[in-house]
C-alpha cells in the first residue's frame, strides 16, 4: 500500500449532441484542467460506449489516475457502468464520481447555452472536490437464500412462479383471494384469437398447484418484509378458511346442503355463492372456504362432510415466516366502477354495465349461463353500445390510457355479432382506437367486417326512458362535427384499470415507490422496466401499469429471469455505502445515548449500555439518518462523509454564492424527479447546484448552516413525499423533524424564511421540480443579492462559531490506496 | 347491472331487497300482521332486525313496538319467517316463496297442532270466528246440506287457544307452539301503567284488576311472544320465560343457538339431551366456553 496524492482524471461526454449541442464541452475540459489535482482530461462522443470506456481504462493505466470523474448523464443511469470500468482497470470502483451535466444542465437549459456551460463547469468542480476525498471501499458479500416469493397469482405471477420452479428454485406463491387466476379467470374469451380464457389459463393454474417446487399460500396477506436482497424475511398471515386444506377433497357436498347464499364478488356480485363454497369451478387450490360473515352455524356442512372431517370451526389466523432471496410483485389491477360519475348513470340505470360485468354475462359459466340479457326485463338487447375511455384519459380522473380496453371492446363486439348475428346492432363510441401489436389491427378489421359501427366521439350524457329502460347516449360525433343521439338497449362501459386499493400498503411494506398514477414504479422506464429501486424486488404484469395478457405473461417470465440472477448465486454483493461508528467518539460509553439506535429505520444499530454503538452492517441500508442524528458526530457514512459533502458545498459556492440555490436531493425521489425534469426537457432557471444524498435523512443541520455560512442564496432539501414514499421507511420524517427545529431558529437569526425550503418531490414529478425551480428563482430575484448578502453578513459570525468544531477539523486526509 | 341493495316501506309493508343482474332476493314484513314482538330480532343470525318502542303520545294507548330490518345485513336466510308465529314475514327468491333454511333443514318449522271437528258444529254457531283476536277464522255453512266448514289461516295463528276455550261443543283442540311462564309483579308496576296490556295482541291474556288497577295475567291464552316485555318500563315488573317450542325435528346448530336465545341454556340442553346428541352438545359446549370465561 502506498500513500498517494490524488491524481484525478476528468472525462467529459458529448452524448452525441445531447450535451455538446448545448454545452461548450471544450470550455468545460479547459476549466477542469485548472482544478486542483486534475492531471488528465478528455472528451468523448459517447463515454458509456466501448471506445469511451476503453479510454478511461487506458488513462488510468497510463496516467496513474487514482480518481475518475465522468461528466455526463445521471449517476442513476451510468454510475454502475463506470464503476465497473474503473474496477476493470484495477482501480477501486469507489474512486469514481459522476458529474450530471445532462439531466441537470444541457437538457433543462437548452436556450441558455452560456449559463448551461457555467453550471456544467461548477458541477464538474463539485464532483472533483468530492472525488479528491473519496476512499476505497470493499463490496460487502452476503449469502443468498435461493427461494423466491411471488405476490399475486394472476397470469403474471403464475408465469413467474412456473418459470422459477422450472429453474429449480423453491417458490412461495402468495395469493390474497381463495384461488389463483386473477382477472384472466373472470374473462370469457381473449383477444385477438378468441380462445376461451379459463381453458388456456386453467391448465397453467393446475400446473402451479401440482408443481413440487411451488407452495401456493392462498387466502393470505403479506404482513411485513424485512432484510435485504438475498435475505428477505417475510411474514404472512393465513386467514382461516374453516376448512382443513389437507382434508378437503373438493367434492362440494357441503355446498349442496348449505342454506345460505351471498353475493359472489368474483362474479362482480352478479351471481351468488354458498356460505361454504369455492369462488369458481376451476379454483386452484381446490379447497372450500366457509365465510363466517354469512354462516349461521347450522353445521349441516359438517354432517355432509362426514368422515372426512375437513371442516373445523375453531380455525384461527396463522402467521408464518419465510426466508426468501428475491420477491416478485404481481398484484395486478382493480377495475374502476364509475358510481361517482353521474354522466353514465352507472348504478342508477339497470341496463348500464361495466365491461367486466359484460364478460360475466356472456360467459357460459356465468350467472346467466352465457345469455346476454338486460337486468331490467331479462330480455336480450337488440342494440348494444360500448363506451370507451370511461375514467381513462380523463384529466379529472385517470390521466393514463388503460391500454387494453379498445381491444376487449372489439372482442366483445365481435362476440356479440358472432353470437346473435343480425339480431344485434353493435356500436363502439371511441376517442382513438388503439390497436398496436401483433394481430390486433387485423382484429379491428374483423370487427368492422362483421358490421360493428364505430363512432368517434365522447359521450356527454346518458338518459333513460323510464318505461322501457332503454337508453339514449348523447355524444359529439367528431367525424361529422355535430352532436348525435344514439339509442341503445344496453350500454357497456369500458372502465379504467386502476391500481389495487391496497397498493399503497404494499408499497410501504416492500419499500417500493408508486408513480403519480398510483401504480408501482419501475427502476427505469426503458432499461429496468421490471426492477424496482429495492434490490431483489421485481414487478410484473398490471401492477406496474395496465397490460394485456401477452405482455403480462412476458413480464412474468422476465421477472423470473431477473430474480434468478440473484437466486442462482451463492453470494450477493451489496454496496458498501453503510454507516460506521467511531467508537472513540461515541458518547454512549459514558452516558445513556442510543439516539442512533432509536432513529435507524431498520433497527440496524445496537447501542448496549456503557458500550459504543455498533452498526450491523448487513442490515444497514445506507440511508445515513443516524449520521445526521448523532449529537457527537461519531458516525460516518461511507462515500457520503461529512468532509466530502462539506467539500461539495464549498465548491458549489465558490463564486457568486448569493445567486445560487444549494440543493440536497435524495437519490430516489427528488433527484430522480429532477432527472425526469431534464429527460422531459422542462426548462427552468439554472440556479441549482445539486448535492446528491441517498436519503434526505442524511442531511445534517450542519450542511444547511455551512451552506449559509458560505453565502448561499437559498438552500433546498428535496425529499420523498411523507409519510410512506421514503425509500428508507422514515428517513424523510427524521429529516423533517430536524428541520422543523432549524427553520424557526434561522428565521430568528434574521434569515428570510423563503431562503430555506424543504420540499417533497416524487420521482414522477419532473414538472413539479421544474415549477419549484422557477418559483425559487423568482423569489430569489425578488429578495435581491443585496438583501441576501446583508442577511448572510449578519449570520456569518454566529455560524462561524456554531461550525467551528467541524470546519477546523484535521487537515485534508492522505488516503491509502486499497 | 351492479348489485343493488334497497329498502322501501309503506304503512302496510316493509321490503328489503338484494337485486342481482338476474336474481332477486326479497324480504317482506307485513306490518298489518306484525305485533312487534321480539322473536325474530332475538334469533336473526346477522342481527339485521331491530325492535324499537314507539314514543308514547299523551292520552293515547301505547302502540306496539316497530320492527326494522337492516337491508345491508339481511342475507335472506329466512330464519325470521320460520319463527314468526303471526306469519308476518316472507322471503322470496325470484318471486318464489322460499325459506332456504327450511328447505335445507337448517331450521325447523313451528308446529301448530290445531284440530277442528266441524262435522258436529251447529249450523248457526260462529263463536270461534267472533272470538279470534286476529280474525283468522271463517265459518261457513252450506244452507242446502247444513254442512259447516271452518277455515283457519293457520300460518298466521299463534295458537292462543281462545277459540278452543270458547267452543261450546269442545270441538277444537289446540296445542300451543310455545310454553313458558309470564309473571307480573304488581308491586313493581308504576301506578296507572298498562303498557303491556295495550300492546298484547291476544285479548284477555292481560287484564286490569278492578281491585288495585294493576295488570294481571291469564296465562292460558298467552302465546309467549314477548311484545309486552319490550314495552314494560320497569325492569323487574314483568318476567317472561319460554320453556318449550313445538317444532319439526331438525339437527342444526343454528336452531340450537336460536333455542338457547328463545328459551335458556338449560332448556336447550334439555332438548339436546332428549335427542341424545352427544356430538352436537360437545360442539355447543365448546362454543359457550369462551363466553363463560
Ligand atoms: C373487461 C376486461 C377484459 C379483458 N380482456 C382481455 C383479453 O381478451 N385479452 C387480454 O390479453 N387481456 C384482457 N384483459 C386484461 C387482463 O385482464 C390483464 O392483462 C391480466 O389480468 C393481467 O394479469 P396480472 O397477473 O397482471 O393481474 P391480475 O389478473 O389482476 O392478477 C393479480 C393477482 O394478484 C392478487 N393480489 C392482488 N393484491 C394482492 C395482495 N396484496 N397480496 C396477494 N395477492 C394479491 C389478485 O387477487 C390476483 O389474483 C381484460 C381486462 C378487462 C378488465
Ligand atoms: S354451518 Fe354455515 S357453512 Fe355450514 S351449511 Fe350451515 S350455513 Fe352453510
Ligand atoms: S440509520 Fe441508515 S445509515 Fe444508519 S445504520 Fe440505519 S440504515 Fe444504516
Amino acid at each position: 500500500m502506498v500513500d498517494e496524492q490524488p491524481r484525478v482524471g476528468v472525462f467529459v461526454c458529448h452524448c452525441g449532441l445531447n450535451i455538446a449541442g448545448v454545452i461548450d464541452v471544450k470550455a468545460v475540459i479547459e476549466y477542469a484542467r485548472t482544478l486542483p489535482d486534475v492531471v488528465f482530461t478528455k472528451d468523448n462522443r459517447y463515454t458509456c460506449a466501448d471506445p469511451g470506456q476503453d479510454e478511461i481504462r487506458k488513462a488510468i493505466k497510463e496516467h496513474r489516475l487514482n480518481r475518475v470523474v465522468v461528466a455526463a448523464c445521471s449517476p442513476r443511469m451510468h454510475e454502475p457502468t463506470f464503476r465497473k470500468t474503473c474496477a476493470e482497470a484495477d482501480l477501486n470502483p469507489f474512486f469514481f464520481e459522476m458529474a450530471n451535466i445532462r439531466e441537470f444542465s444541457s437538457w433543462c437549459h437548452p436556450n441558455t447555452p452560456k449559463e448551461a456551460t457555467e453550471k456544467a463547469k461548477e458541477i464538474v468542480r463539485m464532483a472533483v472536490a468530492k472525488a479528491r476525498l473519496l476512499q476505497p471501499l470493499k463490496e460487502i458479500e452476503v449469502p443468498v437464500t435461493n427461494k423466491a416469493l411471488v405476490i399475486g397469482g394472476g397470469i403474471a405471477g403464475i408465469n413467474s412462479a412456473l418459470d422459477l420452479a422450472e429453474m429449480g428454485f423453491r417458490v412461495y406463491l402468495l395469493e390474497k383471494t381463495e384461488s389463483i387466476g386473477g382477472h384472466m379467470a373472470q374473462l370469457d374469451k381473449t383477444f385477438p384469437t378468441l380462445d376461451c380464457s379459463i381453458c388456456i389459463e386453467g391448465p397453467k393454474m393446475v400446473d402451479v398447484g401440482r408443481h413440487p417446487n411451488i407452495d401456493i399460500i392462498s387466502y393470505a396477506d403479506l404482513v411485513s418484509v424485512s432484510g435485504y436482497v438475498g435475505n428477505f424475511k417475510v411474514k404472512i398471515r393465513k386467514n382461516p378458511r374453516y376448512v382443513i386444506h389437507e382434508d378437503c377433497t373438493g367434492c362440494g357436498e357441503c355446498k349442496e346442503v348449505c342454506p345460505i347464499e351471498y353475493p359472489n364478488e368474483w362474479d362482480m356480485n352478479m351471481g351468488v355463492r354458498k356460505a361454504i363454497s369455492i369462488p369458481f369451478e376451476q379454483a386452484v387450490p381446490l379447497v372450500y372456504t366457509l365465510n363466517m360473515d354469512h354462516c349461521i352455524e347450522c353445521y349441516k356442512c359438517i354432517d355432509a362432510c362426514g368422515a372426512r372431517q375437513a371442516i373445523n370451526f375453531d380455525q384461527e389466523p396463522e402467521e408464518i415466516e419465510l426466508d426468501v432471496g428475491a420477491i416478485i410483485v404481481a398484484t395486478g389491477f382493480d377495475i374502476y366502477l364509475p358510481y361517482d360519475d353521474p354522466l353514465y348513470g352507472y348504478g342508477k340505470y339497470d341496463n348500464v354495465i361495466t365491461a367486466l360485468e359484460f364478460e360475466r354475462l356472456i360467459l357460459a359459466a356465468g350467472p346467466t349461463g352465457g345469455k346476454v340479457i338486460r337486468a331490467s326485463d331479462g330480455e336480450k338487447p337488440h342494440t348494444v353500445a360500448f363506451i370507451q375511455c370511461v375514467g381513462s384519459r380523463n384529466l379529472k380522473k385517470f390521466e393514463y390510457c388503460s391500454g387494453f380496453c379498445c381491444m376487449y371492446a372489439l372482442k366483445n363486439a365481435i362476440l356479440l355479432k358472432e353470437k346473435y348475428k343480425r339480431d344485434v346492432e353493435v356500436y363502439v363510441l371511441y376517442m382513438d382506437m388503439r390497436t398496436p401489436f401483433k394481430g390486433y389491427e387485423e382484429f379491428y378489421k374483423r370487427a368492422r367486417d362483421l358490421g360493428v359501427t364505430f363512432i368517434r366521439g365522447r359521450a356527454s350524457h346518458i338518459i333513460e326512458d323510464p318505461d322501457k329502460n332503454n337508453l339514449v347516449i348523447r355524444a359529439e360525433d367528431m367525424t361529422l362535427g355535430q352532436p348525435i343521439e344514439l339509442p341503445a338497449e344496453m350500454v357497456v362501459l369500458c372502465t379504467a384499470a386502476v391500481p389495487r386499493s391496497d397498493a399503497g400498503e404494499m408499497a410501504r411494506i416492500l419499500n417500493i415507490s408508486r408513480g403519480t398514477d398510483g401504480f408501482f414504479m419501475e427502476s427505469h422506464p426503458k432499461l429496468k422496466p421490471i426492477d424496482t429501486p429495492v434490490d431483489g424486488v421485481f414487478v410484473a404484469g398490471s401492477c406496474q401499469a395496465p397490460k394485456d395478457i401477452p405482455y403480462s405473461v412476458s413480464q412474468g417470465s422476465g421477472a423470473a429471469a431477473r430474480a434468478a440472477t440473484i437466486l442462482s448465486k451463492k453470494k450477493w454483493k451489496i454496496e458498501p455505502i453503510v454507516a460506521e461508528v467511531n467508537a472513540d467518539l461515541c458518547k454512549n460509553t459514558q452516558a445513556k445515548c442510543g439516539i442512533c439506535a432509536q432513529r435507524c429505520p431498520y433497527g440496524s444499530i445496537e447501542a448496549l449500555e456503557k458500550q459504543p454503538a455498533k452498526v450491523i452492517t448487513a442490515m444497514c441500508h445506507g440511508c445515513g439518518t443516524c449520521v445526521a442524528e448523532c449529537p457527537s458526530d461519531a458516525i460516518t457514512q461511507n462515500h457520503f462523509t461529512d468532509e466530502q459533502i462539506f467539500a461539495q458545498i464549498a465548491s458549489a459556492l465558490e463564486e457568486n454564492p448569493e445567486g445560487k440555490i444549494l440543493g440536497f436531493l435524495c437519490n430516489w425521489c427528488c433527484y430522480a424527479g429532477a432527472d425526469l425534469a431534464g429527460t422531459s426537457r422542462f426548462e427552468y432557471p439554472p440556479l441549482i447546484r445539486p448535492v446528491r444524498v441517498m436519503c434526505s435523512g442524511r442531511v445534517d443541520k450542519d450542511f444547511v448552516l455551512e451552506a449559509f455560512r458560505k453565502g448561499a442564496g437559498m438552500v433546498l432539501i428535496g425529499a420523498c413525499h411523507l409519510p410512506y414514499d421514503c425509500h428508507y421507511i422514515s428517513g424523510n420524517a427524521r429529516m423533517k423533524a430536524r428541520m422543523d427545529v432549524l427553520a424557526p431558529m434561522l428565521e430568528k437569526l434574521g434569515l428570510s424564511p423563503q431562503r430555506f425550503k424543504v420540499e417533497y418531490v416524487s420521482a414522477a414529478e419532473g414538472l413539479k421540480f421544474a415549477e419549484l425551480m422557477k418559483e425559487m428563482a423568482a423569489q430569489l430575484q425578488e429578495l435581491g443579492p443585496d438583501k441576501v448578502k446583508a442577511e448572510n453578513a449578519k449570520l456569518k459570525p454566529i455560524l462561524d462559531r456554531m461550525l467551528a468544531k467541524k470546519t477546523q477539523k484535521k487537515p485534508p486526509q492522505i488516503i491509502q490506496k486499497a | 347491472m351492479p348489485m343493488k341493495i334497497q329498502k322501501t316501506g309503506s304503512d302496510t309493508q316493509l321490503v328489503v331487497e338484494r337485486i342481482h343482474h338476474a336474481k332477486n332476493y326479497k324480504l317482506t314484513l307485513d306490518c298489518r300482521l306484525c305485533v312487534g314482538c321480539e322473536l325474530c330480532s332475538l334469533i336473526c343470525p346477522r342481527e339485521a332486525i331491530s325492535v324499537a318502542k314507539q314514543p308514547k303520545k299523551d292520552g293515547q294507548k301505547t302502540q306496539h313496538p316497530i320492527i326494522d330490518v337492516d337491508e345491508v345485513k339481511c342475507h335472506y336466510c329466512g330464519i325470521c319467517t320460520a319463527i314468526c308465529p303471526y306469519g308476518a314475514l316472507h322471503v322470496t327468491i325470484d318471486g318464489n316463496n322460499i325459506a332456504s333454511v327450511i328447505e335445507k333443514e337448517s331450521f325447523p318449522q313451528l308446529i301448530r297442532e290445531i284440530t277442528v271437528d266441524a262435522t258436529k258444529c251447529p249450523t248457526d254457531c260462529t263463536e270461534c270466528e267472533e272470538i279470534c283476536p286476529l280474525d283468522l277464522i271463517k265459518v261457513t255453512s252450506d244452507p242446502k246440506t247444513n254442512k259447516v266448514t271452518i277455515e283457519i289461516k293457520e300460518e298466521q295463528c299463534p295458537t292462543c287457544r281462545k277459540c278452543e276455550i270458547k267452543c261450546p261443543e269442545g270441538l277444537i283442540r289446540i296445542r300451543k307452539i310455545f310454553t313458558g311462564k309470564l309473571t307480573i309483579r304488581q308491586e313493581k308496576c308504576p301506578t296507572n301503567c298498562q303498557d303491556c296490556l295495550d300492546v298484547c295482541p291476544i285479548t284477555d291474556t292481560l287484564y286490569l284488576s278492578e281491585k288495585d288497577g294493576k295488570v294481571y295475567v291469564n296465562e292460558i291464552f298467552c302465546t309467549y311472544c314477548g311484545a309486552c316485555k319490550i314495552v314494560c318500563p320497569e325492569e323487574q315488573a314483568l318476567e317472561l320465560s319460554r320453556s318449550t317450542i313445538h317444532h319439526t325435528p331438525v339437527r342444526s346448530g343454528a336452531w340450537n343457538k336460536a333455542l338457547e336465545k328463545l328459551t335458556s341454556t338449560t332448556e336447550m340442553t334439555k332438548e339436546l339431551r332428549g335427542k341424545g346428541r352427544k356430538k352436537t352438545m360437545e360442539a355447543v359446549k365448546k362454543r359457550l366456553e369462551p363466553r363463560a370465561k
